[in-house]
């Protein structure tokens, strides 16, 4: 009999507990979802809610870049590619400057040792892509001059990720999926 | 019976759970001796997330190695930071200034509760409970989201670094935070009608796995483990450092609330009552936090004197220690890192011995292992 009773007191606490959680999950209805659904149905695109500090995939302004390599001994794992050239007539050069964004783990150490803020951090993150060796983004098509340490006027900044738009083919040189008919969508 | 029906009811069924399961929290391997459903013992087999961490601190800088640190454990970045950056601060001889240590709580709080949240919804769903992983998921989402504007990625912060803290807060980050905090109690709450108090939850963990205080401590579990088996044991109280001891909290130990001490229920409600003190912590870090540098002067390039430390923090999963030998050259000659994933799963052989299957899921999830973090 003490058995039974204790099981059946079980199956009352089940079904109450149960219950319980229940409430919890239904009151979800009534409050506002939080889900977005990413990437086709943003009403803001993700990269405009990053916060400032993110840390994207890394691009070069060499309107600034004095080829100092600060940046690639900073690198714990090699992942800049910098070769600065003696020209007999033209001076120093700076020949080839490639990151390896397959191999970059965002740590922000080369930002972080860059004299002059040439390197810096992009808030792109969209980098996927079917070649990994797409991954090696060269900044540097022509060998050139360096930067001047100090520079009157300073250029002026360009948009964040411009560089590395304009210099890999990214998702946001595909074609977008096509939208799809409105109606159900959640916040975001 | 014929002599060889005899056989085979003494043999036993061996069953290989991973490495790639569900269950295993990433690349985990279980070799299991069953006979039917029960088990005769479980053996962990390790090594498939082996990335060579410690090889790896030989070759780099001291402060080239702070990023690789962030890479053993995802889910508990900050706490390995802060590691290293103690340990050879330690070595150097350096004061970290006041405004860098309550910051390095405040992060490392955050840290913790995001941790929690991942290994109380893991928990919930190794036992058959879903919904619980992705409502637990949004509050980390959150925490991901204060941690990306603290620090620039939303895992691997690099945040702590040698001497001090990489970037300063501002008001109204101090105010997010605060708003998180007043809406994170609550849902604690929520947990409990939701989940924790749920009678499936409570017998399928109650009573199951029990680990008595001399093997939790024979077999070196710490954190949560350790303190689920009612041993009173936190390196924040007992091993102060940091501004700890200028922060009051207690030290949440299991109760045996459903069933005995030292069961996986306890180490569920020894986890959420961490997350209930992280949140007071945070408050108090916040509250106090002083003005002033947010690192220290540290050398061009770090050269500390030869020597070795032994520094151990109270990890999310506990002690999380580091033994680094410096040579006097501008590159580690020994790092050694001592995970309590790695004692976490040590223990589960013991066990296992007369568990049933589904409990050892139940274990497995309950002592909260991370992969990458046992291997290294
Ligand atoms: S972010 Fe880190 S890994 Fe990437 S290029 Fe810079 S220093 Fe190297
Ligand atoms: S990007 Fe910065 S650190 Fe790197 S070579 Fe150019 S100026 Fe020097």
């Amino acid at each position: 009999m003490g058995a039974l009773a204790s099981y059946l007191r079980a199956i009352g606490r089940t079904v109450l507990s149960v219950g319980d959680g229940l409430a919890v999950t239904f009151s979800y209805l009534l409050r506002a979802p939080v889900t977005l659904q990413y990437p086709d149905r943003m009403r803001v695109p993700v990269i405009e809610l990053l916060p400032e500090r993110s840390r994207g995939m890394l691009e070069v302004d060499l309107d600034l870049c004095t080829g100092c390599a600060a940046c690639d001994r900073a690198c714990p794992i090699d992942c800049i590619a910098l070769e600065v050239v003696k020209h007999a007539e033209r001076g120093r050069l700076i020949q080839r400057f490639d990151i390896d964004l397959g191999k970059c783990m965002f740590c922000g150490l080369c930002t972080e040792a860059c004299p002059t803020g040439a390197i810096r951090h992009s808030h792109e993150f969209e980098g996927g892509t079917g070649d990994v060796r797409a991954l090696v983004v060269p900044f540097v098509d022509a060998p050139r001059q360096p930067a001047k340490a100090k520079q009157e006027p300073p250029p002026a900044p360009k948009p964040l990720g411009s560089i590395l738009r304009a210099r890999m083919p990214g998702p946001w040189d595909r074609p977008r999926p096509p939208a799809r008919p409105e109606g159900g969508e959640h916040a975001g | 019976m014929s002599p060889e029906l005899q056989q085979v009811g003494r043999e036993e069924f061996v069953l290989n759970m991973g490495p790639h399961h569900p269950a295993t929290h990433g690349v985990l391997r279980f070799v299991l001796h069953t006979d039917g459903e029960i088990m005769r013992r479980a053996v962990p087999e390790v090594g498939y997330l082996h990335r060579g961490l410690e090889k790896l601190a030989e070759a780099h800088t001291y402060a080239a190695y702070v990023p690789f640190t962030d890479r053993i454990n995802y889910l508990e970045s900050m706490f390995c930071n802060q590691v290293w950056s103690m340990a050879v601060e330690r070595l150097l001889g350096l004061q970290v200034p006041r405004r860098a240590e309550y910051l390095r709580v405040i992060a490392c709080e955050l840290n913790r509760i995001a941790n929690h949240c991942i290994a109380l919804g893991s928990i919930a769903m190794d036992v058959g409970a879903y919904t619980p992983f992705v409502y637990l998921l949004r509050e980390r989402e959150a925490i991901n989201d204060l941690l990306e504007a603290l620090c620039g990625n939303r895992l691997t912060y690099h945040y702590v670094r040698i001497g001090g803290v990489a970037h300063d807060v501002d008001e109204g980050w101090q105010g997010k935070v605060r708003a998180y905090l007043d809406h994170l109690e609550p849902i604690l709450d929520e947990l409990h009608s939701l989940v924790g108090g749920n009678e499936i939850l409570v017998r399928r963990l109650g009573g199951v796995a029990v680990i008595c205080a001399s093997d939790a401590v024979g077999w070196g579990l710490v954190g949560p483990n350790l303190r689920a088996s009612g041993v009173d044991w936190d390196l924040r109280r007992d091993r102060p450092y940091s501004v700890y001891p200028e922060l009051s909290f207690e030290v949440p130990v299991g109760r045996g609330e459903q069933g005995q001490v030292g069961d996986c229920y306890d180490r569920w409600t020894v986890r959420v009552a961490e997350m209930r003190q992280s949140v007071r912590l945070l408050r108090q870090a916040l509250e106090r936090l002083p003005a002033g540098d947010i690192l220290a002067k540290v050398p061009r390039s770090i050269k500390p004197p030869a020597g070795e430390v032994y520094q151990p923090v109270e990890g999310a999963r506990g002690e999380l220690g580091l033994y680094l030998v410096s040579d006097g050259s501008p590159k580690p000659s020994r790092a050694k890192w001592r995970s309590s994933s790695f004692a976490a799963l040590s223990i589960v052989e013991h066990l296992s011995r007369g568990l049933m299957i589904a409990d050892l899921v139940a274990l497995i999830a309950s002592l909260d292992p991370i992969a990458p973090e046992v291997d290294r």
